[in-house]
């Protein structure tokens, strides 16, 4: 027995080591270059770069933190349940840190430090609260399907069932009265890229689980480049002269998702929810019945 | 803290529902349902069939109740989208129905914000959108964000599965959008009257383009659980025509979503 541990040890961390490569190989997110704008990519009906089909990211980004990757993948694990996440979004600027003003990293750090089992559940994660995940959030979570027809791009996410609709007819953003937890998005066409500007953020959203924030006048810019027939590289520009001392872009990968008869399956969020009532503290609340603290 | 739980139950019951109702008050009471119209008139995809893209709202009351109603407090009066009038419940399931009545303040599904199941999201009575494509059409509700995949000339998966929207395969009669449903789960209401089916339940959608900013929405309901025989609705779908019209967002639980958490006492 103890001979097949000795044994046993080595290859085991052999297995792990070697299937750590392709996934460090894709760990950072490709940025577009002007190649991507070379090839003669198919047209729809109307005339648009076709890029209806079903896409999967495949940097191993997670929701959990923008900044920290895998350094946090006990905590990771232990709140989602998920692998961590090996793959890091941020790429400018090139310390890939969120570049917040003084008040807001000292409410960031607040929100780090809660962010396991905070008091009050206006300082959990919203998207454990069962609320809408914003933009960028939702292309972080989960592949999703492009749905294009005369003058717009429809995005289908299975995560939550989300939805975007992306009008491409020029007409002007929403009375900036309005405010909707996935923003307005307006698209264009350049070659091979959907650039979509997306405003009216509300200020509910959070960026990632750990509390990355922003205030209600983000301007997110979008830049989805078609690259290959396969291929979908995409970078998101942040700009939020509120809380962040200068614009920052996060970007990703995605490959298309090719299993035959490959559908997405119905995914409930709200319904059953019990992450408040498991993960939100309040100090004055007894332990539960057989915990200890 | 029991008493205050209770108060917030009541308060937010109140809210959902009003919220719910606010739009129907504001609308015009229904006429007969519109006769297909010819087809010089009929928007048509570059494929030759209807287009029913934009986006579409009922202007009725079946939210509040399917059948014929008088009005009560925060709920108008309506006419009813059953046709024959009647539900044919079996004995046990009518009681059911009128138990479901009586607490139907936190006992509607949907007043916990819960996905509205079909055919209650095309009546919430909030605009949707469809997006339509040869071999799939997306229908994309302001209502809590709901979707629906609707598959063309393609199988159900093999049952049983348990699914709020249920699962929509669909056809192409002539000009009509036949649409199937199975797979639901037992948990969805058709109104805030305690109409109920079970997760047996079998709907067949029809959607006529009527003329260009009408189509004829009928509904033929099966579950021999809960009935006795298969019943119809219908109703017209009207098309927003405002210029920009776009779906927004009712995100009904993120209004008081942390309360929605406290454990029944």
């Amino acid at each position: 027995m103890k001979t097949r541990i000795v044994v046993a040890g080595p290859v085991w961390v052999a297995v792990c080591l070697a299937s750590l490569v392709p996934l460090a190989a894709q760990n950072v997110p490709k940025r577009a270059g002007p190649e991507a704008q070379q090839w003669k990519a198919p047209r729809t009906a109307d005339g648009q770069v076709d890029v209806q089909g079903y896409w999967r990211q495949t940097n191993n980004v997670t929701t959990y933190s923008l900044e920290r990757g895998e350094a946090d993948r006990a905590v990771h694990i232990k709140i989602t349940g998920q692998r961590a996440a090996t793959g890091k979004p941020i790429v400018e600027p090139a310390d890939g840190l969120i570049p917040y003003l003084p008040w807001a990293a000292q409410k960031f750090k607040y929100l780090v430090s809660v962010h396991e089992g905070p008091e009050q559940a206006v300082d959990l994660d919203p998207v454990a609260r069962g609320f809408m995940e914003g933009v960028p959030r939702i292309n972080l979570q989960t592949g999703f399907q492009i749905l294009q027809m005369p003058n717009q791009v429809v995005f289908l996410y299975e995560y939550g069932h989300h939805f975007r609709v992306v009008p491409l007819d020029g007409r002007p953003h929403l009375d900036p009265r309005v405010k909707l937890w996935m923003g307005d998005s307006r698209g264009r066409w350049e070659g091979n890229t959907l650039v979509i500007d997306v405003t009216n953020h509300n200020d509910q959203t959070w960026l990632d689980q750990v509390g990355a924030f922003h205030s209600a006048d983000l301007h997110v810019t979008e830049r989805w480049t078609f690259s290959g027939i396969d291929r979908l590289d995409y970078e998101a520009t942040l700009t939020d002269p509120k809380v962040y001392a200068r614009p920052w872009v996060i970007a990703m990968n995605y490959a298309r998702e090719k299993d035959e008869g490959y559908e997405q399956l119905e995914h409930a969020v709200w319904e059953g929810n019990k992450s408040v009532e498991f993960m939100v503290r309040p100090k004055d609340t007894a332990p539960a019945k057989g915990t200890k603290d | 803290m029991r008493r205050r739980q209770e108060h917030r139950w009541k308060a937010r019951t109140a809210t959902v529902v009003g919220a719910l109702l606010v739009p129907i008050v504001l609308l015009a009471a229904q006429g007969p349902g519109p006769s297909p119209a010819s087809a010089a008139g009929m928007p048509r995809t570059a494929d030759g069939r209807p287009d029913l893209s934009g986006v579409w709202q009922v202007l009725n009351t079946a939210a509040v109740n399917i059948q014929a109603h008088h009005a009560s407090k925060d709920e108008p009066a309506g006419l009813g989208v059953v046709e024959g009038g009647e539900i044919p419940y079996q004995p046990w399931a009518a009681k059911k129905q009128q138990e479901n009545f009586a607490s139907r303040g936190t006992a509607d599904p949907v007043s916990k914000c819960y996905l509205p199941g079909v055919p209650r999201i095309t009546y919430t009575p909030y605009p949707f959108q469809i997006a339509q494509t040869p071999t799939q059409i997306a229908v994309l509700y302001e209502f809590v964000h709901a979707t629906r995949n609707i598959y063309l000339n393609s199988k159900h998966p093999p049952g049983p599965i348990d699914w709020w929207m249920g699962d929509s395969r669909a056809t192409w009669e002539g000009d009509t959008l036949v649409v199937d449903v199975v797979h639901f789960n037992g948990d969805t209401w058709f109104d805030h009257a305690g109409n109920f089916h079970s997760e047996d339940m079998h709907i067949v959608e029809r959607y006529t383009l009527v003329d260009r900013d009408h189509m004829r929405y009928e509904v033929t309901v099966e579950d021999p659980k809960v009935f006795t025989r298969p019943w119809k609705m219908s109703m017209p779908l009207y098309r927003r025509v405002e210029t920009n019209v776009q779906v927004l967002e009712y995100e009904c639980y993120a209004f008081d979503g942390e309360e929605f958490h406290v454990s029944a006492p």
